[in-house]
């Protein structure tokens, strides 16, 4: 038996697993400490689950806006740039028109910045992964890629695609996890046509909000949609069983796998 | 389902070596005549006609159909299932978006949904899981397979 290099360690923050696994050699456990306590930090920050956060004290009008944290008034203004960016499909206000939820991005965008932790630290071979939205950096290995599975949207334990990558980060939106929790903000519906939508591209925060914005968009104007991305790449699985992938998506160098059963899960 | 039965069975038979009688009148009841059943399987590539696409020059869409024809006595069914789309005449412009808001036309890549197991992989991406058990399950393994 041979063990990896470096740390890993899986934490329950931010009401989702987070999975930090540090590939390098003579890395201090204390980078980790510093990684979790930031997310830590930001669930106290922006959670709607807590009482205390300084986003449940704006919904209810006790804090300004001018008087919250610079953080959290970064992250407001970067929801209202991906509104605006998505055609309004992107919506930290899409609850409810007086009640700001900026998690879709918040998630992301912490671990973007705990991305920075680690290689501030001196990291360069690392994932680090929330509820299945992730940052890769480096190699898994000297010898291999990191190599990341997107989860089948029909097939619990199955992956519909594999990707081989170095340096990305990856975000998948779909509605099979917990039921319809994505609705166009524009219907008010949850969407059709699509059962998930997986993009990648430099920056976390922005990968997750495409992602929801587009399957909240639903099989129709999504390929359009996404087609039109810049620096960021899409795969989406629609509800008849096709593919769509941007011409640039990641893909796997051996995706011919002795595993593969092709076609189920098509109607 | 099917497998689910087989493996109740297997297990009674394990169990009450006397059930094996029972296993075997059961097998033999099943109704022995099927219709012979025949399964053809013809893939095409259709070519759509080229177009001219302005100052973009040329396109063409080129489709992989795969045709399903399952014949059982008299009755026939047939599914059609595209495979593949493929565009080899493409426009000569590198900005993609503008060629796309122009024309409408995403110039994406498609194939049919597969489903891969047990694959060899770091980590999943998927949409965020409240229950969660299953998600830290398949990490923690992932993580775990790869120091073995």
């Amino acid at each position: 038996m041979s063990t990896l290099p470096g740390l890993r360690r899986v934490e329950h923050v931010m009401g989702m697993p987070v999975v930090a696994d540090l590939r390098d050699e003579d890395l201090g456990e204390d980078v980790l400490e510093e990684v979790f306590d930031w997310l830590r930090w930001v669930d106290a920050t922006f959670s709607t689950y807590r009482e205390d956060s300084e986003i449940s004290r704006l919904n209810r009008g006790e804090l300004g806006l001018a008087g919250a944290r610079p953080e959290v008034r970064e992250v407001l203004a970067r929801c209202e740039e991906l509104r605006e960016e998505t055609d309004g499909f992107f919506d930290a206000r899409a609850a409810s028109p007086d009640l700001l939820d900026p998690s879709g991005f918040v998630k992301g965008w912490a671990v973007d910045r705990a991305a920075a932790i680690l290689e501030a630290a001196g990291a360069r071979n690392y994932a680090l992964s929330a509820g299945g939205d992730m940052r890769l950096r480096g190699r898994a290995a000297p010898a291999w890629c990191w190599r990341v599975g997107i989860q089948h949207p029909l097939l619990r334990d199955a992956v519909a695609k594999v990707i081989e990558t170095r340096d990305l980060a990856v975000a998948t939106s779909g509605a099979y996890a917990r039921g319809p929790h994505v609705i166009d903000p524009h219907s008010r519906r949850p969407p059709s046509g699509i059962l998930s939508v997986t993009v990648t591209g430099p920056d976390l925060g922005a990968a997750d909000a495409y992602a929801t914005a587009a399957f909240a968009m639903g099989g129709g104007r999504a390929p359009h949609w996404t087609a039109r991305l810049r620096g960021y790449e899409a795969l989406l699985v629609l509800a008849d069983g096709r593919v769509l992938s941007t011409p640039g998506f990641p893909a796997s160098s051996s995706a011919a796998s002795p595993n593969v059963r092709p076609g189920t899960g098509v109607p | 389902m099917r497998r689910a039965l087989t493996a109740t069975v297997a297990a009674a038979a394990l169990a009450v070596p006397a059930g094996n009688a029972a296993a075997t009148a059961l097998a033999q009841s099943k109704p022995k005549a099927k219709p012979k059943r025949r399964v053809v399987t013809v893939t095409k590539r259709v070519a759509g006609s080229e177009v001219y696409a302005g100052r973009w020059g040329p396109l063409r869409v080129t489709l992989v159909v795969k045709r399903i024809t399952t014949i059982v006595g008299a009755h026939r069914t047939v599914k059609r299932t595209i495979v593949g789309l493929d565009v080899p005449v493409y426009p000569d412009h590198t900005d993609r978006s503008v060629f796309i808001n122009q024309q409408a036309l995403p110039l994406l890549e498609q194939e049919a949904l597969q489903a891969h197991y047990s694959p060899n992989v770091d980590l999943i991406s998927g949409a965020t899981d409240t229950s969660m058990a299953f998600v830290e399950s398949l990490q923690s393994a992932l993580l775990k397979a790869r120091s073995i």
